[in-house]
């Protein structure tokens, strides 16, 4: 404060700007819609508990959940209005108060969250919680998948593998993508639009999705194809995330060099190796080790559909936890050991290679 | 060996980029376009190598013609037909070597260029270009980590492993200090000479024009307002291309720094106290 104080100032005349007033009008018409939002709350409600506001003469009530909501969306209002915010951020505030009350409403969640203290101390949680805590090492180190002949260890190599192979054919066939939905290395704008949509599509199923589709293809864990299915869902899964990500980069290269390439006669696919593949090198390796991070963990997930690797395994120990929780306690481990050092070896490698 | 024939451009949003061209510029020949931002310099130029489409006439390269919408004519004339950038446009991350080579993708087939493998020729060309620059000793660094200058000199290498007939250069030397520009500039006019390469220069500085060009063209709105051997090209004229007098800016290029607006006012004060003028270069 001193500091500006000392300054010398400027000698001039002119009146500095007052930051101006947002309209009244405008902010009535939030106020509106703050209470159409509350009606409707009111009359949608399902929850029966009311609020009173004795005011001498009358008194007023109104359902609990749906007045706190309102009062909340008046004092966004308000505050919006003292610090002089604009109608449409304030708008912005106004939405995210009522869209959070109208999605957390529909799944209960208040109501469930308050129970959860309840269930935390009543129940197993204890049991469980000290058997997490106790993780059956000898279990991991020694032990069999049940039945097999197949050591447990051996499963997290194979889930290993399979982020290997995933990773590669994945990363690769997404880099071919991702060229192709750039309209800044693509053939044209048809070509470009059509492999996005394909993309989204592509995307838009997530990696169990594609698992179970796999699984159910071309069999399971149960005709020795777990692995496989596991594979080609990371694959898919891969492929969506690196052709969208590094489709973004494509269209963020410098235009220069693509230019000098066009001006000495290359053809696309040229440019697009010489000029465009340079550029975008360093985010491809970025985004590889990433996804290649992504797979470890989603293997894991993927357990749960009957894949192989350390995932299957997991599913099984869940299945199988009323006799103990000590083994599913040393797999959770396992998987945050295993996650950091392929945090700590990727994070090397992009480091020396970029 | 270039002709423009009532040559016009209309850039998609309808603005008249170059408004009936005439000019015919001759076989080893060192033009010079000046005129002010936005006269339509870049314009001209590209139109020549069709990175901008001529809308009207005709433009002639040697015995073609150049068709902005065939493809792959356009790809056989721009083999032809080198460009240099003011930004360099190099690829700032691989070696100048493959910067070099890059100038030899019209002649190398696709597959060779897609896994990186040129042949024993295309190197030795790309060697010898370096050589001709002068940063044959650097041919296995970065391209990004080399100066202004140098990286200017790899994408004149790299144009000419084209082996071309023509070189455009749409201000080559406007980011380069003024020595530098000289040096490059001077590399660029001789090699010109050596090779009998026909040369297209887009200009800032009027000095640098005159004392490096056979020719000086001058536009001002997407006309030529000038064309004329360099001896022509006095003041009078140059003041009538630019609509005003002429300062000491337009015509200096050494000693001065080029935008004093860039030097941050405290900086110059300190150097000015220091009794250094010109100590910040
Ligand atoms: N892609 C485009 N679409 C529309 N108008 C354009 C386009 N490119 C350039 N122009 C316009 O054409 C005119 C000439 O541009 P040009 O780039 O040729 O100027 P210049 O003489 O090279 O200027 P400078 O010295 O600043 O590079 C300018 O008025 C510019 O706004
Ligand atoms: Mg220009």
């Amino acid at each position: 404060m001193t500091a500006v104080a000392e300054r010398p100032s400027a000698a001039s005349a002119v009146k500095r700007p007052e930051p101006p007033k947002p309209p009244l009008a405008n902010y009535l018409g939030l106020v509106v819609i703050a209470m159409a939002a509350f009606a409707f709350f009111w009359w949608t409600r399902e929850d029966t508990s009311v609020l009173f506001l004795p005011l001498g003469f009358i008194t007023l009530w109104a359902p609990q959940w749906p007045l706190i909501g309102f009062l909340t969306m008046l004092a966004v209002l308000a505050l919006c209005w003292f610090t002089r915010t604009s109608p449409m951020a304030a708008f912005g505030a106004l939405s995210v108060v009522v869209f959070s009350y109208w999605a957390g409403s529909n799944i209960y969640f208040i109501d469930r969250i308050i129970d959860v203290p309840s269930r935390l101390t009543g129940g197993n949680t204890r049991d469980q919680l000290i058997g997490y805590f106790n993780p059956d090492w000898s279990y991991l180190l020694f032990s069999n998948v049940a039945g097999t002949s197949r050591p447990i260890w051996g499963e997290w190599l194979i889930t290993l593998c399979m982020a290997v192979v995933a990773t590669i054919i994945g990363c690769f066939i997404g880099l071919l993508l991702a060229m192709l939905a750039s309209p800044v290395s693509s053939f044209n704008k048809a070509t470009s639009q059509t492999v996005k949509a394909v993309n989204s599509v592509v995307r838009s199923i997530p990696d169990v999705g594609w698992a179970l589709l796999f699984a159910a293809f071309i069999g399971g864990t149960a005709y020795g194809l777990g692995a496989l299915a596991a594979v080609l869902a990371l694959i898919m899964f891969n492929i969506g995330i690196v052709a969208k990500l590094l489709g973004e980069s494509i269209d963020a290269v410098n235009p220069g060099p693509l230019e000098a390439a066009d001006a000495t006669g290359a053809n696309l696919l040229q440019r697009d190796r010489v000029a465009v593949l340079p550029a975008v090198m360093p985010s491809f390796v970025s985004y590889s080790l990433y996804v290649f991070e992504l797979n470890i963990r989603a293997s894991a997930a993927l357990g749960v559909v009957g894949v192989a690797g350390i995932g299957g395994e997991l599913s099984r120990q869940i299945g199988r936890m009323s006799q103990g929780y000590e083994n599913v306690g040393a797999i959770l481990w396992a998987l945050v050991l295993v996650v950091l050092l392929v945090d700590l070896l990727s994070m090397w490698i992009r480091r020396k290679l970029l | 060996m270039i002709t423009f024939e009532n040559v016009d451009v209309v850039y998609p949003n309808g603005f008249k980029g170059l408004d009936n061209i005439n000019l015919n510029i001759t076989k080893g020949e060192f033009v010079a376009i000046i005129g002010l931002s936005g006269a339509g310099k870049s314009t001209l130029i590209r139109a020549v190598n069709g990175l901008v489409p001529y809308t009207g006439g005709t433009l002639t390269v040697g015995e073609t013609v150049v068709d902005p919408r065939n493809k792959s004519k356009l790809r056989k004339l721009r083999a032809r037909v080198g460009m240099i950038f003011q930004q360099f446009n190099n690829v700032g991350r691989i070696s100048v070597l493959n910067n070099v080579l890059i100038g030899r993708s019209a002649f190398t087939s696709t597959w060779r260029s897609l896994i990186g493998w040129y042949g024993a020729e295309d190197k030795e060309v790309a060697f010898q270009s370096l050589e001709r620059v002068g940063i044959v000793d650097k041919a296995y660094n970065r391209a990004s980590a080399l100066s202004g200058g140098q990286q200017q000199r790899v994408a004149i290498a790299r144009v000419l492993a084209q082996d071309p007939e023509v070189i455009l250069a749409d201000e080559p030397v406007a980011s380069l200090d003024p020595p530098t520009a000289r040096k490059v500039l001077g590399d660029l006019r001789r090699i010109q000479q050596d090779l009998g390469i026909t040369c297209i220069v887009n200009m800032h500085h009027l000095d640098l024009a005159r004392d490096y060009a056979d020719r000086i063209i001058g536009m001002r709105a997407g006309k030529v307002v000038f064309d004329g051997p360099t001896g022509e090209a006095i003041d009078a004229v140059i003041e009538d291309v630019y609509q005003r007098s002429l300062t000491a800016e337009d015509i200096a290029t050494v000693n001065v720094p080029v935008s004093l607006e860039d030097i941050p006012a405290e900086a110059e004060a300190e150097a000015v106290a220091a009794g250094e003028p010109d100590g910040n270069s």
